[in-house]
């Protein structure tokens, strides 16, 4: 079933991020850094990348990983790609 | 130590200095060639091995371009053992070992009686029947598990394929698994066993498969180039996977003079380290260090090195802190350093053997091989690459570098042999 509404996406991607970051759900924010709060490290963050083409069967140029520090900048980039 | 080794010179061995070892046999599976002639005539003309990915199936990749090895008939060089009973990188493996014992005119009844070391570097393994194996499980579950590939897979049979191929009982067999550099550390390994007296020969080197987990691996990092691999070129995109295998034969300067072998170089000495800074991140201090520490083991100033074959990789990463690290042991004006990898590809495990070869060519002949597929250099990779096509040089010392992951780095050091000049009572002809 595939998520429909922001908080829905929001939902499905924080999952994606904290399953990878191996931290808890209720630990991160939309704003919190993947980096700084984390420990999220470059292996990581194309880990997540590609973990959303996958859920969300779009292309993210590599580029874009310097906007993908938190929730926030992440649904960004998604949206972009995905045309939401 | 190394001043004792220099004083050495040409004279018999003493027993602190060890045995003086020289390379007397070269065998090459390579994308630009079959056999050490082939690679040879490759490496001089510049010539590419990249093509469009055949081995595994490349859809869903926006591009998939590699160095593979084609034309590549395992019955036509293995002769005891049943090729299909090999997987891809064991069959590029026992091949080589065939090609440079033919090359080496070793013969083998007298290899039975000596003692020896077989060392094989490698990266993936047998990863290309894992691919295979994988496959089958999510088709049809891991019951459909081909037995026969699943019997093929584990690495240790990289090296133990050369002895059963050779029937050499009395050796010493590994595979050494440090990835990208394994054949420079395989090589090192061999060399150790042959100057200690511990072996009499070695077959060393390394061998890997092209393979659809290193592949996407590489390609997930974002660092697989589109089309072609350019080392050192402001506009490099990163590497091209490859494939192939070398052996290189090592062998006591004794042993060789005395068979009247031809001996293409000799191994000076090599350096090793393992920073673990970084899981994919080279470290370019400790890049410096190992190759500080390879000149300290060969007892060679920086000064007489006149070519560095680089990992070279073509990423971003790999050239910068390369051609950093190349600066700060050589000073401003490095000798020229050349990347292989932009006409072999990324051979992974084999990679630092072929380079090793590669040089070993080089110093025989009289030649630098080229950086091919260059445009402009990047300002800040400042070295002379040798662009797109080789020079003639003569070469005493020659440096070739290995770069892995997690670093560990391994660099070799091989020296030219003037077998005339030393009968006539001259120093080493790298010494000069």
């Amino acid at each position: 079933m595939p998520a429909t509404t922001r908080d829905e996406r929001l939902a499905t991607i924080k999952e994606i991020v904290c399953d990878i970051l191996e931290i808890e759900e209720d630990e991160v924010t939309e704003t919190s850094l993947f980096k700084e709060d984390h420990d999220a490290d470059s292996l990581r963050a194309i880990e997540i990348l590609a973990a959303l083409e996958k859920e969300f069967g779009v292309v993210i140029d590599q580029a874009e990983l310097p906007r993908m520090t938190n929730l926030q900048g992440v649904y960004a980039v998604v949206s972009e790609s995905a045309g939401w | 130590m190394t001043a004792t080794r220099l004083d050495a010179g040409a004279k018999a061995p003493d027993a602190e200095a060890g045995h003086r070892v020289v390379l007397t046999g070269l065998g090459v599976v390579s994308s630009i060639g079959l056999g050490a002639d082939r690679f040879l005539e490759g490496l001089r003309a510049g010539r590419s091995g990249a093509r469009p990915i055949s081995v595994f199936d490349t859809e869903g990749f926006a591009h998939a371009q590699g160095c593979e090895v084609t034309e590549f008939e395992p019955e036509r060089w293995i002769e005891r053992l049943e090729p299909a009973r090999l997987g891809r990188a064991a069959q590029f493996s026992a091949a080589a070992a065939r090609m440079a014992l033919a090359d080496a005119g070793l013969d083998l009844d007298v290899l039975r009686d000596r003692r020896g070391m077989i060392s094989i570097g490698t990266t993936d393994g047998e990863s290309y029947d894992l691919d295979q194996l994988v496959e089958r499980e999510v088709a049809d579950g891991a019951g459909a598990f081909d037995g026969e590939a699943a019997r093929r897979v584990p690495a240790a049979r990289l090296s133990v394929v050369i002895a059963q191929e050779l029937g050499l009982p009395d050796v010493e067999a590994v595979t050494v698994p440090t990835a990208c550099a394994a054949g420079n550390y395989a090589i090192g390994y061999g060399f150790d066993a042959v100057r200690s007296g511990e072996a009499e020969f070695a077959f060393c080197g390394g061998a890997d498969a092209m393979c659809r987990k290193t592949f996407t691996g590489f390609y997930r990092l974002g660092t697989i180039a589109p089309e072609r691999c350019q080392p050192f070129d402001v506009d490099r995109k990163g590497i091209l996977t490859g494939e192939g295998a070398g052996v290189l034969i090592l062998e006591r300067l004794e042993s060789a003079l005395e068979r009247g072998a031809t001996i293409y170089a000799e191994v000076l000495g090599y350096g090793l380290n393992c920073d673990a800074y970084h899981p994919v991140a080279p470290n370019q201090a400790s890049v410096a260090e190992c190759m500080r520490l390879a000149h300290e083991n060969a007892g060679v100033k920086p000064e007489q090195v006149d070519l560095v074959s680089a990992h070279g990789t073509g990423t971003q990463a790999n050239d910068v802190t390369e051609t950093g690290a190349i600066r700060e042991v050589f000073g401003e004006t490095p000798p020229r350093t050349v990347s292989m990898k932009s006409m072999l590809g990324h051979s992974m495990g084999a990679a630092s053997a072929l380079g090793a070869i590669g040089c070993a060519l080089a110093l025989q002949n009289d030649f630098i091989p080229p950086t091919i597929n260059h445009v402009t250099t990047d300002p800040e990779c400042q070295v002379d690459c040798v662009p797109n096509e080789a020079v003639p040089a003569e070469l005493r010392v020659v440096q070739n570098n290995g770069l892995a992951f997690g670093g560990n780095n391994a660099v070799v050091l091989l020296g030219r042999y003037d077998a005339a000049a030393e009968a006539a009572g001259a120093a080493p002809a790298w010494e000069a």
